[in-house]
């Protein structure tokens, strides 16, 4: 009691001191022509100085919608950028192709990371979309950087995921544009680093190189950057591996983008 | 009749200081005021508040009837009556606080009554000659004048307080 008591009569002697100086301030203000100008610009600063301040506020308060939003236009980028590279694609392989007709080979749904593991040697995933939203198990989990990793199984509002960072997930990458096909996996040190394996003895693979996907993959989409090649080394005698660095930081990851086949069934089907 | 003596001979003091501003200009660098030590020998019960409306009360007078301009001594005042109710106990100790005695030389000895003036006169002066030069003056001919002031005023406040509590 004693404390509020205390606390008000402060409160009280400060407003009746910040008024007692506004008066004399404005006295000031109003018998000097000097004094004015030098008050006016005294109160020119602090208002620029506390809106600067508040604007600065404002503007970190709204960065969660801004980030959502740069989000959504990557989407809408990658996902346009998509449909380019596979039309490029077929028009190399098709050259009297009607591209009024053509369509994209793949569903992109944009989704953002609910939780994922970083830690262990089986990383997983869960994604804030479901089978509601249209994600099937075995989709794709990418962003323009790179490859996340594929979806496990689906609940109806969420999807669990395999990472990246696990040993038991494998994509099919190629170096450079038309270079060499090879499985690349992570290689459980770090989350910036995978292997391509099983590269024949008597292939070179150049330092620098970019890795994409191949696209030889009914999942995943073809040339998404993956990374680039670091050097290789001989494994037990018999076939080189070559080191990826990840263009895709895990640790900053938030928003993710979903690919999925609609003819994933069909073509694997055939292939059985 | 204490009380009395007091409130005419503050009276008194803030006329003079009006007299003092009109007539007897020292210098550009040297300003002379002993309202810092009106406002820090104000009865100790007075409280924080109306302290401050003394002190506005006496700029104001002092700055309407001299040539100086109005609210410029109000402005350096008010903020020495506020830092009086934690100035006291800091150079008297809280002793004085508890025991609500009136300050004076005679009671607290010189020192700490010249050490309190000094702290008023810095606070008053600083706001004062800060709010005079308007930032057309630079640092070194200010800071001289702030010093001068302050070292010039704090014995004439220390007479002051004598002639207010002689006993």
């Amino acid at each position: 009691m004693a404390r509020n008591g205390k606390f008000y009569s402060g409160l009280a002697v400060a407003a009746v001191f910040i008024l007692l100086e506004i008066a004399a301030m404005s006295m000031l203000k109003s018998s000097s022509a000097l004094q004015d100008i030098w008050i006016n610009r005294a109160s020119h600063n602090a208002m620029a100085w506390s809106w600067g301040k508040i604007s600065k506020l404002q503007n970190y308060l709204s960065l969660q919608k801004e980030n959502e939003l740069l989000a959504g236009r990557n989407y809408e980028l990658f996902k346009e950028l998509q449909h380019y590279r596979e039309m490029e694609r077929e028009m190399q392989t098709m050259a009297k192709l009607d591209s009024i007709g053509f369509r994209s080979m793949f569903n992109y749904i944009p989704a953002e990371i609910t939780a994922m593991g970083t830690n262990s040697r089986h990383n997983y995933i869960i994604l804030d979309k479901g089978a509601e939203d249209g994600v099937r198990p075995n989709s794709a989990i990418i962003t323009p950087n790179g490859v996340v990793g594929m979806i496990y199984s689906v609940d109806r509002h969420y999807s669990y995921g395999i990472s990246l960072l696990n040993d038991r997930l494998s994509v099919s990458a190629r170096i450079g544009k038309e270079g060499l096909v090879a499985p690349m996996s992570w290689d459980g040190h770090g989350t910036d680093h995978a292997i391509l394996k099983d590269i024949p003895l008597h292939l070179t693979v150049a330092e620098g190189d970019t890795v994409r996907t191949s696209g030889l993959s009914t999942v995943y989409p073809a040339d998404i950057p993956l990374g680039v090649t670091m050097g290789s080394r001989l494994v037990d005698g018999a076939v080189n591996v070559v080191d990826v660095k990840l263009f895709i930081d895990f640790a900053s990851l938030r928003y993710v983008i979903i690919a999925e086949n609609p003819d994933r069934e069909t073509i694997e089907k055939m292939e059985r | 009749m204490k009380n009395w003596r007091f409130i005419i001979l503050y009276l008194m003091l803030v006329a003079g200081q009006v007299i003092l501003c009109n007539y007897f200009g020292l210098s550009q660098y040297v300003l002379i005021s002993w309202l810092p030590v009106l406002i820090l020998m104000l009865p100790h019960r007075m409280g924080s508040i109306v302290s401050m409306i003394v002190a506005f009360a006496c700029g104001f007078v002092v700055d309407f009837f001299s040539t100086g301009m109005l609210g410029i001594t109000s402005l350096a005042l008010v903020p020495v009556a506020l830092s009086r109710r934690a100035l006291i106990p800091l150079v008297f100790g809280d002793e004085q606080v508890t025991r609500d005695e009136e300050l004076s030389i005679a009671r607290f000895g010189i020192i700490k009554m010249a050490l309190a003036i000094l702290v008023s006169c810095g606070i008053f002066f600083l706001v004062y000659i800060w709010a005079d030069s308007a930032g057309t003056v630079n640092f070194w001919r200010a800071a001289t004048r702030y010093l001068l002031s302050v070292l010039v005023s704090t014995p004439i406040c220390l007479y002051v307080a004598k002639l207010l509590r002689p006993e």
